[in-house]
């Protein structure tokens, strides 16, 4: 569905990804984890072609998107994505949020385009905030709108950013669980999240990333629970941190040190 | 009794109305074309600054400075008296006095505009035009259905100041005696001699026109404001 081959990206001196190889089956949910800075956002941007690579290949499907003359319009359009800060329109309502593309550049009627924007706010659990503007919305619905907007494209695969790093504590379960319904309906996902619980549960597949590289992948149960990897032992002791109380760690330049 | 002494405002007013009628309608004609115009070149060319479209941000850029650095007195006059003089391969343009009189407000408040749209339209945080690339907008695409609406709402105060000091400019038409209100309304001072009354009536109305242009736009304002700042 997704495969990634050699994929390297550096800005500037800073090598973000440093030769990617990943790929994704139909059907599958990976999930991506890693320290901030370890390049999973910029991994997903370079799925969709928000990111230009410097150099390996991406294929989509089987067709290599990363050839010259790609038309990559129309390459968006499979890959829904859905961001941190949610990016939805703030000068039209949910609903127009969802139609505006499909009217647009897929020239649907709005009775049509409007009866399936009424069905996605629904199973997002939305539908009756449909002629809300973003701002009257919360994050957790505003991120829940823009999941249900990235599905009127009808894409083949959805890329996800963090989508609860911005959202108040109490919200994110909201998001999850929309999340978790999507991959039981059998869509393809990537999931970049810092959301242990969610890579456990809902994960077909983990990967841990550290400086640009894919140090570790497999079931979510030999990650997370029995990481191979050192490095990997030490990201996941520094993000659930639960066996130790604040009073026996210090801060170094390197983040919480015990 | 002398002319001019006793000041009476009725008797001006029913004795001329129907003069300064008509320059106030010229006020107004050219005020509107000038103001669509503006908007458009504004628009346009702030969309061309904001994404340094090649060579026409360039052209933009020199416009505006030349603009904005002239005063408009000249602007007029050069229109005028200027373009009509033959110089090298210039042949020379002679452009009737209400082309100019249009032309002339519509270049200035167009330059103007142009700075206010290129702010608009570069304050649209980047996010919402990814989120719109990313559903499979092109560029020009992501431009008419996020950029604009976006970047032009937030243009509104300040281009709202350019088209209220574009209907103020067209008093300085005067000097190419164009008969707007303005040159209307000197005309009859300089039959009448009721200098008082003549300029009571001119500042009232230019203030009433003004606080209207002002007050529809901004109601208009209100109403087109991004949701979350109503």
């Amino acid at each position: 569905m997704v495969r990634l081959e050699d994929v390297r990206k550096s800005f500037g001196d800073n090598v973000v990804l440093n030769g990617i190889d990943l790929s994704v089956a139909p059907g599958e949910v990976l999930v991506v984890i890693g320290a901030s800075g370890s390049g999973k956002s910029t991994l997903l941007r370079c799925i969709n072609l928000l990111e230009p690579l410097d150099s390996g290949r991406i294929f989509i499907e089987g067709e290599e998107v990363t050839r010259k003359g790609v038309n990559v319009s129309a390459l968006r359009q499979r890959i829904g994505i859905v961001f941190q800060q949610f990016n939805l329109f703030p000068h039209l309502k949910a609903i127009d949020n969802l139609t505006l593309a499909t009217r647009r550049i897929r020239k649907a009627p709005r009775a049509q385009a409007e009866v399936r924007a009424h069905e996605l706010l629904a199973r997002v659990g939305l539908a009756e905030k449909a002629h809300q503007y973003p701002h009257q919305l919360s994050g957790g619905q505003q991120q829940r709108v823009a999941i249900a907007r990235a599905l009127m494209m009808e894409p083949h695969v959805m890329l996800f950013d963090e989508v609860t790093s911005a959202l108040d504590p109490e919200l994110v379960g909201e998001v999850l669980v929309v999340m978790r319904d999507l991959a039981r309906s059998g869509m393809t996902m990537l999931v970049v999240t810092h959301e242990m619980q969610f890579a456990r549960e809902v994960g077909d597949r983990v990967v841990f990333m550290d400086g640009g590289r894919i140090v570790e992948e497999g079931p979510p149960v030999e990650v997370l629970d029995n990481p191979r990897e050192e490095r990997t032992r030490r990201f996941l002791r520094r993000t659930l941190q639960l066996e130790h109380s604040l009073e026996e760690l210090t801060v170094t330049e390197e983040g919480v040190t015990e | 009794m002398l002319v001019g002494i006793t000041y009476d405002l009725g008797s001006y007013v029913s004795e001329n109305w129907e003069f300064l009628l008509r320059g106030l309608g010229r006020t107004l004609l050219v005020s509107a074309i000038a103001i669509g115009g503006a908007l458009v070149i504004g628009a346009v060319l702030g969309a061309a600054r904001a994404h340094r479209v090649p060579v026409i941000s360039q052209l933009a850029s020199a416009y505006v400075e030349l603009i904005r650095n002239t005063p408009i007195l000249v602007q007029i006059f050069f229109l005028y008296f200027a373009l009509p003089q033959p110089i090298g391969p210039w042949p020379g343009v002679r452009l009737d006095v209400f082309t100019v009189a249009w032309l002339a407000v519509m270049i200035w408040g167009g330059a103007f505009n142009t700075e206010n749209f290129r702010a608009g339209f570069e304050a649209v945080p980047w996010r919402f035009r990814e989120g719109a690339l990313a559903l499979g907008f092109g560029r020009v695409a992501t431009f008419l259905n996020v950029t604009l609406p976006i970047g032009g709402r937030i243009a509104l105060p300040s281009s709202i100041n350019t088209y209220i000091a574009v209907l103020k400019n067209t008093a300085l038409l005067y000097v190419i005696s164009y008969e707007e209100l303005t040159t209307s309304a000197l005309q009859v001072n300089a039959l009448t001699l009721e200098t008082a009354e003549t300029f009571t009536v001119l500042g009232a109305v230019y203030l009433a026109l003004v606080w209207s242009l002002s007050a529809g736009i901004r109601g208009l304002e209100g109403r087109l404001a991004l949701p979350e700042s109503r």
